[in-house]
């Protein structure tokens, strides 16, 4: 098993690299442009913060943009969410079928290992991505908020990048779920599923009626501009979370051992 | 009396609505070189498929070295080598890393056996996966499948893209394995093969199986399997 493992997390390195060097460049390259914005942002905030449900949507209206916190959480918060939850869904969205769509699968599945091992592998694999994933971008965010000197509240920082860790399991979870209905690519799928997540939660913040079911988006409990108002995590987000993840986790293993695999 | 080293009873799979094998049954002795006939698309892989576990059959049950083919799963396939039809691997790969791999997952050391049958095969160990023609990857596949030295081979037509030298020297290593006390189950169209290296023989068609009296039938009697399925 550790040798599949191995073997999945070399042909996943160059992807984690990719992804996690982008997000986090990009990232810091927001942060450090904050001290060259900042006179301007002090007019720039009032103007954003009045622009109704909009300004809610982002969080422009809780936090003002001309502080670093408020800056973060607004931009590089959107950043991050879009970033980390394409990267979570790419990931495990072939994890699983990428064997039959590459013809690999006969190599692989006459190992003398059980279909469920297989799987444990990969599963183990894209959460380590997604831990390292997380893990490189914090750095870079914190190497911007060393370079300026600034301030930043750690304890928030670290519950969001850790909310947004659990967001970025719960995308890979139902995409990890998809991956094992059939061996064909389905990146476009996978990619969807994050932007409609991402979708959702901006519509369900801009409109009042979807608001009371925003919890059943991964990106609701993981909102920088909440987290860094220290607005309470919603428990049901979170139950909602971890109940999508086990049972698309599962549902991956109930239906890759009971099904034919092709060739 | 020699052991079964194969038996599937009454096995019987289809896709949906397609057919796939309808009650085949089927033993093969140790020590036996099986030659496994039939048409493209007759059932032959959809057996072979079944016996590694790849498909969920509908009906019957199949032993492999006495053990059962869904409870004692991956026991068997330790003790199996596969060469599937098609040799596709991880193209990154480098070749010496994909037999390594292949040994690693098994946890054994086989580097020994493998530089031999690389050596004996002409494989270039050093050769990208992706820079590999068919027959190139096939060679790979042999090692792969033979490198551990299991009880059991089964090779899904494993001449195809193989020149004819190293068809010979495939055959060569089949034969000193099974002189050995391996077993080997050889899935082709090719009937000279069969003819030449196989001590029985069944032919498929149509999902079906039929026992050959003997493996060594004239073409007539061969491409009559083929006709008629045409008809």
């Amino acid at each position: 098993m550790r040798s599949v493992l191995k073997r999945e997390l070399l042909l996943n390195i160059k992807s984690l690299l990719i992804w996690s060097l982008s997000v986090g460049s990009m990232g810091l390259a927001c942060i450090l442009l904050y001290q060259s914005m900042e006179g301007e942002m002090k007019d720039m905030a009032d103007a954003f913060s009045n622009m109704g449900a909009f300004s809610e949507a982002f969080g422009m209206s809780t936090l003002s943009i001309a502080s670093l916190k408020g800056y973060f959480a607004t931009e590089i918060g959107a950043v991050h969410g879009l970033g980390s939850g394409m990267f979570a869904a790419i990931v495990a969205i072939n994890i699983i079928s990428k064997e039959e769509d590459a013809h690999t699968g006969e190599f692989l599945f006459s190992f003398p290992l059980s279909r469920s091992k297989i799987l444990v592998s990969k599963g183990i694999c894209v959460a380590f991505m997604l831990i390292v994933f997380t893990v490189v971008c914090s750095l870079f965010y914190l190497t911007g908020f060393k370079i300026l000197g600034e301030e930043i509240p750690m304890d928030e920082f670290f519950r969001f990048m850790g909310m947004q860790l659990l967001m970025n399991a719960e995308v890979a979870g139902i995409c990890f779920g998809v991956s094992s209905l059939t061996g064909k690519n389905r990146m476009g799928i996978g990619l969807g599923i994050a932007l409609l997540c991402y979708c959702y939660d901006v519509m369900g913040r801009v409109i009042p009626d979807v608001k009371k079911y925003l919890y059943l988006g991964p990106y609701s409990y993981c909102n920088a501009s909440e987290i860094f108002t220290d607005v309470a995590t919603s428990a049901k987000a979170i139950i909602v979370a971890v109940v999508l993840l086990v049972s698309c986790t599962a549902f991956a293993f109930w239906n890759y051992n009971k099904r034919d695999l092709a060739s | 009396m020699k052991e079964n080293v194969i038996e599937i009873n009454h096995l019987t799979k289809n896709y949906g609505k397609s057919r796939g094998v309808i009650d085949v049954s089927l033993t093969v002795k140790k020590g036996d070189i099986f030659g496994f006939l039939g048409p493209n698309g007759a059932g032959k892989s959809t057996t072979i498929r079944s016996m590694l576990g790849f498909l969920k059959i509908n009906n019957g049950n199949i032993r492999i070295l006495g053990m059962d083919s869904v409870k004692d799963h991956e026991k068997i396939l330790r003790e199996v080598g596969y060469m599937p039809s098609e040799a596709w691997f991880y193209d990154s790969m480098i070749v010496g890393d994909v037999i390594k791999y292949a040994a690693d997952v098994r946890c054994l050391d086989c580097s020994y056996e493998a530089e031999k049958l690389c050596e004996r095969l002409k494989v270039d160990t050093h050769k990208r996966i992706k820079q590999l023609s068919l027959g190139n990857r096939k060679k790979v596949s042999i090692v792969c499948a033979m490198q551990h030295r299991p009880k059991l081979f089964i090779f899904d037509e494993p001449t195809g893209g193989l020149d004819p030298l190293m068809q010979k020297k495939f055959f060569e290593l089949i034969n000193e394995y099974v002189n050995e006390g391996a077993t080997c189950l050889l899935s082709t169209h090719v009937l000279s093969e069969v003819d030449k290296y196989c001590k029985n023989a069944a032919i498929m068609r149509d999902g079906r199986l039929t026992m050959l009296n003997t493996p060594h039938i004239d073409d007539e009697t061969f491409l009559s399997f083929y006709e008629d399925e045409e008809e």
